[in-house]
């Protein structure tokens, strides 16, 4: 453990997850982003639930740039790993129809922001 | 001269009643005078607390520094808890060597993996500890291997040695996030698909981020963003259990086999 304190200073040697370099981490998002891409037909398909294609698609495409700035190749490879069990959990309809829905969030109602609208809310 | 012992092993095991020390108030017959004049033994006083069972201590502590000196690359320390359970502290990329050794040696054969535990403690550099629990049904003793972890850094996983790590380390990737590399199907295990974070995280609060209520106008399950009134907002983490906090029992640990450590 020595040496390994003594490198942090410059560079920490970490064990990688799943990718050794940030190429190949870009690589599997886009893998990822594409298997997700052709399932939501599928889904669309099979599930009771009021989303359309585009919606979807549209809707995926919000959750892959939420982590856009994501740099930490280890951090990458995680969401990966997460965004691969959801795929498996949509895929395999262990998901039902209001765990899908719970991306759009529908219900929640946005926080009020200027003064006039949080008087209205009764909250300062 | 065993008051002596046990006098002497006092300031280890706190819950020993010495004898002497306290007197029971019966009035001794001439029977109990009798044997303890043979004996130079009190009557028991506690006759529920543990005795120190010190040829089995003495075992525990062969065995570890055994172990400590076989595996000297991955056995970073050797410990024992008060009531002499062994554990050892290993080193993360050791996990499977030591396990599977602890396994199929002749003189271990810890062939039951009881339970996998996990610990956070976030002021860590390693801020998870993952412990696993042992049982050698040949020899019925127990031992406890600890190694550590953080959030992104991979375990192996132990599943190839005893098929019982599957749902348990299921259950640590789901509770802590602690990633096994080659586990054959690491998915959730306890909580609900579409759940975010890890609940035995210790940032991870104890009313949780989200609330599910049925909606009866979309005629689903909804899940919100949990908002709490503020009187809520008083958290107790006193253990509630807990009743009396004074007479407490710290447990103490000693290291079995220090040379080992410095090699």
């Amino acid at each position: 453990m020595a040496t390994g304190k003594a490198a942090s200073v410059v560079t920490r040697q970490v064990r990688p997850i799943l990718s050794l370099s940030h190429n190949e981490a870009r690589m599997r998002a886009l893998a990822l982003y594409k298997a997700w891409y052709r399932q939501i037909p599928h889904t669309v398909n099979e599930n009771d639930f009021p989303k359309s294609v585009k919606q979807c698609r549209q809707k995926l495409r919000e959750e892959f740039m939420k982590h856009k700035d994501v740099k930490d190749v280890r951090v990458i490879d995680m969401l990966i790993i997460k965004g691969q069990m959801e795929l498996q959990e949509t895929a395999t309809k262990w998901k039902q129809s209001m765990h899908i829905m719970a991306y759009w969030k529908d219900t929640v109602n946005k926080k009020p922001t200027d003064f006039y609208s949080k008087f209205l809310e009764g909250k300062d | 001269m065993a008051s002596n012992i046990l006098r002497k092993l006092s300031g280890t095991f706190k819950n020993v009643g010495l004898a002497g020390s306290r007197r029971v108030n019966a009035a001794p017959t001439v029977l109990s005078r009798h044997l303890s004049s043979e004996t130079q033994t009190e009557p028991e006083s506690r006759p529920t607390v543990r005795k120190p069972d010190l040829v089995a201590r003495a075992h525990v502590t062969d065995f570890g520094r055994y172990v400590a000196e076989c595996l000297p690359k991955f056995i970073q320390k050797v410990q024992l808890t008060g009531t002499d359970e062994l554990e050892l502290l290993v080193a993360p990329e050791g996990i499977v060597p030591v396990i599977s050794f602890l396994k199929d040696h002749h003189n271990a054969q810890f062939t039951n993996l009881s339970d996998i535990g996990g610990v956070d403690v976030p002021s860590r550099m390693y801020r998870f500890e993952v412990v696993y629990n042992l049982l050698s049904v040949r020899y019925n003793t127990r031992i406890r291997v600890k190694t550590y972890t953080d959030e992104l850094t991979p375990l192996d996983s132990v599943n190839d040695v005893h098929k019982a790590a599957n749902w348990y380390e299921r259950e640590i990737w789901d509770m802590f996030g602690v990633f096994f590399a080659d586990h054959p199907d690491l998915r959730r295990i306890l909580t609900d698909y579409g759940f975010e974070g890890h609940p035995f995280r210790k940032d991870f609060p104890l009313s949780g981020f989200v609330e599910l209520r049925y909606d009866d106008t979309k005629k689903r399950v909804v899940v919100e963003p949990l908002e709490l009134a503020q009187e809520f907002r008083r958290f107790e983490l006193n253990s509630p259990w807990e009743q009396f906090p004074n007479f407490r029992d710290t447990t103490v640990i000693e290291e079995a086999a220090p040379a080992a450590e410095k090699k």
